[in-house]
């Protein structure tokens, strides 16, 4: 029972960064019906840029992570204009989306390869030491601390300004209905190009705070992009409160899984991929999604 | 219509752009090597390190008028195929080679794919150089896949053995990655240890491939407070998570591991938390390195920008191939002649100071010489780079 | 059963069969690209399991999964094979029925699922059985099952039908043809299902499970035969490949091949039955023949890929679309079009 601190402790954490991952996906599933494979990848690229800037040229990291914020952006504004919005007109299926979001994934990690090399990556510390309580009862670096309050600092500041502002309030329009927004007077071609580079921002945004934890590498795109789909499945596909209970709840499965399961070997991830099976077919549409997404 | 045109031009440009990459100059006559393994995806580093190591010296080797077998002098050409991790691709890399009447392979870099293109390799007469360790590669009745360097069952041991006997180790913990090259070294690794008589107190903790977090996985473990935590099979990209992890959950004792792994990217992951680390390395450390070895590290870094330091150990496997060829001419396309010649074959190491040889060797571990003799050298990260430890030898 | 098939598409069929089982083989002859056999027989295989995920898109859902079931199959022959001396002839079926019956197991509770929550259930589907491979003992958990022995030969009433793979001549060409006659089998009978009742009442649903459902079709039913169907597909292709490389292990099928199915299908078309084996075409051969670009295949291909999609979003097989196509295509397209609006 003297675990319970750590596993909550770990929970937290994990939970928090797995959220923000989350949280860009699930905005451009809802503006676009497009389901992002090459998330992980601009999770990715958001990391090496902040690798870049902070770790290898020693410029401040505040910067290094604004840097990757606006790449991604960009990238992200690119993206939707000049691939998705032309594919998603043409194409006889919203299904054909997918290929192509595979397809770019494809695209950006061979790019990741050729542009920031195969290696693992990492940044200096922000912050040194470690906070011991209670007799190593509850272990935490204190730039786990650091991370996991910019990180919830960042959810709520994402979460107020689709709240309060006006780019905000016509995002959740166009989220809510396509249609209707537009005739409403949304311009619905602007506002998805600016939704799914707010989406490929959060993952840069988390990609530069994770790189100074977690370090980087090419290979974690695709499983990124996996757990971030298993944390919107659960909370509910479209659905910002569900992106982060999802997130929350995926940290704590894994962090108590992991203290507690581990004499058994690794069946922590095939107990969580049979629970979430089992709580899909009770409850289809995740925790919070509307009915079939 | 029209998109039926820029459809034709576009894959028409695209043939044709491949094609002029695959021709070559051609003065010598070309000695073709092939090597397939994993050059993308989160094992990358391991393939590109090799894919880069016999780049490196086929250029210079051309560079500097070629190589002699015989009476001809050759240039020198590598042909590499990405299996992508993919047991599959893997067969299909093989299949590649033999189809450019390739006989000698580095690679594949894992233990699944080599044991996949065994019979492509026995059917075509190809010569592989794995660096993966299941003994069944390598012991009769298979005949064609030469170890590539030191497997974990040889250095283990002398590891443990090392700590047991200089840092008065006692008890042992074992973490491996769920996959089956780390879980195999890791059952080789407890058996290991438990025959030296070390106590291990923890073997089953396993983390999934693609974790970047370690702290959840390694909490566990640390309960158990080892004098000292291996981190089976483990690869370069987590080496440095799982060793801040350790160290920021408060472990004090020893940490090794019987891969290869890369200064820099320890330093830049863990900094000075991986001060200590033991990883087994080859013969670049400045105690030991040649005038070549040092001129193959600056050529390597001219061409690629940066050393990958698990090159160390994966600069020998051309070496070898080209050194026996020189040996018996004959086996340029016959690995018959080849293998005669391998239990015979000795020649200068010219990557080390002193008088080290290249020769086969893995009789004690295998029935017969199907492993390149690799100085078996311990080394310890110290402040961005490695310090020799102790050196030993395979037999 | 075929009555409503033109005299023209006959040709086509010949035209196709010729090619597979002639012409191919005296291509590599003349050539010498012996290679070319491991490739073709891949994608013959692979475009069996691909044609397992065009029909679960046939009843509206994004089956990213089939590796699941591929590999389900290949350690189900695997393991009938090497442990329970098994003749390589009954193991392959059974091994599609493994895999179909492991697909009712997991179809119950997820085919209730719909759009991309299907998709996404799916997409964990592959690392599941991955890890359950690694974790039991009949499997051989990390080691994998390797030195499976090639087919053995077939006689029925002392005429041999099939001689041993093991002591042929060339089991390359052997195995190649096999594959082609699988894949032949695969996609007749995917027409087949497709101008029944059954495809019928799939298309049905793919426009609208709720109307289907109050006009009596049992949707749950079909629902799960077609999901074992497809997944019987995958459990051949899975066990086909085992044998033709000899070995099994977690990672023979991963994430990525059930990504690749799926793309396979969507280059092709979705609304056409022989999208799949185009798209499997493609993709593995394309990647294959762009080995000689190096360090840029990957760019390279990916670049193709997109363009592809921005110039046909619809398939490749979309660019016939103008000529009056089969009915199943039209159909398809049809319910492909409505489907969009109703979302």
């Amino acid at each position: 029972m003297d675990q319970i601190p750590q596993i909550l402790a770990n929970g937290v954490y994990l939970g928090a960064q797995y959220a923000m991952i989350a949280l860009g996906l699930t905005l451009i599933f809802a503006l676009m019906n497009v389901l992002n494979f090459a998330h992980g990848q601009m999770y990715v690229i958001g990391g090496f840029v902040t690798y870049t800037i902070y770790g290898a040229w020693g410029i401040p990291f505040v910067i290094a992570l604004a840097m990757s914020c606006i790449t991604l952006a960009i990238l992200g504004a690119l993206i939707e204009k000049f691939l998705f919005a032309p594919v998603i007109k043409k194409s006889a299926r919203d299904e054909s989306t997918m290929l192509l979001a595979a397809a770019i994934a494809f695209l950006l990690d061979a790019v990741i390869l050729l542009v920031f090399g195969e290696k693992q990556r990492g940044v200096p510390k922000l912050v040194d030491g470690t906070t011991i309580l209670g007799d190593y009862t509850l272990v935490i670096a204190n730039d786990r601390i650091l991370i996991c309050l910019l990180a919830i600092a960042s959810i709520v500041g994402f979460i107020s300004f689709m709240q309060f502002s006006k780019t905000g309030r016509a995002l959740r329009a166009l989220a809510q209905d396509r249609v209707a927004a537009q005739l409403m007077g949304v311009n619905v071609d602007r506002y998805s190009m600016i939704g799914f580079a707010l989406g490929a921002m959060l993952a840069g945004l988390v990609g530069g705070l994770l790189v100074t934890i977690t370090g980087i590498n090419l290979g974690m795109g695709g499983p990124t992009s996996i757990k971030a789909f298993m944390m919107v499945m659960i909370g509910g596909a479209g659905v910002i409160s569900g992106a982060i209970a999802g997130g929350i709840i995926l940290g704590f499965l894994e962090a108590a899984g992991l203290a507690l399961l581990a004499s058994y070997g690794d069946i922590t991830y095939l107990l969580i991929f049979v629970s979430l099976m089992i709580f899909l077919a009770i409850r289809p549409q995740g925790l919070m999604g509307k009915p079939w997404g | 219509m029209k998109r039926r045109t820029i459809l034709k031009s576009t894959l028409s440009a695209a043939v044709l752009a491949s094609v002029a990459a695959g021709a070559a100059w051609a003065e010598n006559p070309v000695l073709k090597i092939g090597f397939v393994g994993v050059t993308s995806g989160p094992a990358a580093a391991w393939g590109i390190s090799n894919q880069r190591s016999m780049e490196t010296r086929a250029e210079w080797i051309n560079e500097t008028g070629g190589y002699k077998i015989g009476d001809t002098t050759y240039d020198i050409e590598i042909v590499s195929f990405d299996d992508q991790k993919d047991p599959k691709r893997a067969v299909a890399g093989m299949e590649k080679m033999a189809q450019e009447g390739i006989h000698y392979v580095v690679g594949p870099n894992v233990d699944d794919g080599a044991a996949a293109v065994r019979p492509v390799a026995e059917s075509n007469g190809i010569m592989y150089f794995p660096y993966a360790f299941p003994k069944s590669l390598y012991q009769a009745p298979a005949s064609n896949a030469v170890l590539g360097m030191v497997a974990n069952y040889q250095s283990g041991p002398a590891i443990y053995k090392h700590l047991k006997e200089a840092e008065g180790v006692k008890t042992v913990a074992f973490i491996a990655a769920n996959e089956s090259d780390p879980l195999s070294q890791r059952d080789g690794g407890v058996a290991a240890a438990k025959a030296l008589g070390l106590e291990v107190v923890s073997d089953s903790v396993t983390y999934q491939v693609d974790t970047t977090d370690f702290t959840p996985v390694l909490t566990p473990i640390m309960r158990a407070k080892p004098d000292l935590l291996v981190l089976s099979g483990v690869s370069p990209a987590n080496a440095p998570q799982l060793i801040r992890s350790a160290r920021e959950l408060g472990f004090s004792g020893l940490i090794s591991t019987e891969t290869a792994q890369d200064a820099q990217v320890l330093r830049e992951g863990a900094g000075d938390l991986a001060n200590g680390f033991i990883s087994v390395g080859g013969a670049s450390t400045p105690e030991i390195a040649s005038d070549m070895m040092n001129e193959f590290v600056e050529r390597y870094t001219d061409m690629f920008g940066e050393y990958n330091d698990e090159s160390n150990t994966k600069v020998y496997a051309l070496e070898y191939i080209l050194e026996t060829l020189k040996a018996n001419p004959a086996a340029i396309d016959d690995v018959e002649a080849y293998k005669v010649t391998m239990d015979t074959f000795e020649a200068p190491n010219p990557y080390m100071q002193g008088d080290a040889v290249l020769k086969y060797v893995g009789d004690s571990s295998f029935g017969q010489k199907r492993q390149v003799a690799v100085p078996l050298v311990v080394n310890v990260y110290q402040d961005g780079a490695f310090e020799t430890m102790f050196i030993a030898e395979v037999d | 059963m075929f009555n409503n098939v033109t005299s023209k598409q006959w040709m086509g069929l010949a035209a196709f069969l010729f090619a597979i089982f002639v012409a191919v083989p005296m291509f590599i002859a003349a050539t010498g690209r012996t290679d070319f056999y491991f490739t073709l027989t891949m994608v013959a295989l692979l475009s069996i399991a691909s044609g397992g995920v065009w029909l679960t898109f046939y009843i509206g859902r994004i089956n990213i999964g089939q590796g699941a079931f591929a590999l389900a199959g290949a350690y189900a022959s695997a393991v009938m094979i090497t442990k329970f001396s098994f003749s390589f002839w009954l193991a392959l079926p059974l091994a599609g029925v493994f895999s179909a019956l492991v697909a009712v197991l997991i179809g119950l509770p997820i085919l209730r699922l719909r759009g991309v929550y299907f998709a996404m259930i799916t997409l964990v589907l592959t690392e599941v059985v991955k890890l359950t491979s690694l974790a039991l003992d009949i499997t051989n958990g990390a080691r994998g099952i390797t030195n499976i022995p090639r087919p053995d030969g077939l006689s029925v009433f002392g005429l041999t039908i099939i001689p041993d793979f093991g002591a042929m001549e060339n089991p390359k060409l052997g195995f190649y043809y096999l594959a082609c006659v699988l894949m032949v089998l695969a996609f007749a009978t995917l027409y087949r299902i497709v101008n029944s009742r059954l495809g019928h009442l799939c298309r049905s649903m793919q426009q609208n499970e709720e109307l289907a459902s109050s006009i009596g079709v049992n949707i749950s039913h079909i629902r799960l035969i077609v999901f074992a169907i497809s997944s019987f597909f995958g459990g051949i292709g899975g066990a086909m490949v085992a044998s033709l490389t000899q070995s099994v292990y977690p990672n023979t099928f991963q994430v990525k091949d059930s990504v690749d199915f799926m793309l396979n299908v969507f280059l092709g078309g979705l609304g056409y039955v022989f999208g799949p084996m185009l798209g499997t075409l493609v993709i593995y051969f394309g990647w294959d023949l762009l080995f000689v670009a190096k360090e840029f295949q990957l760019l390279i291909y990916s670049t193709i890929l997109i363009i592809l999609m921005l110039i046909l979003p619809n398939g490749i097989l979309s660019l016939r679309l103008k000529k009056p196509g089969s009915d199943v295509a039209k159909a398809a397209d049809a319910s492909g079009l409505e489907l969009k609006e109703g979302k």
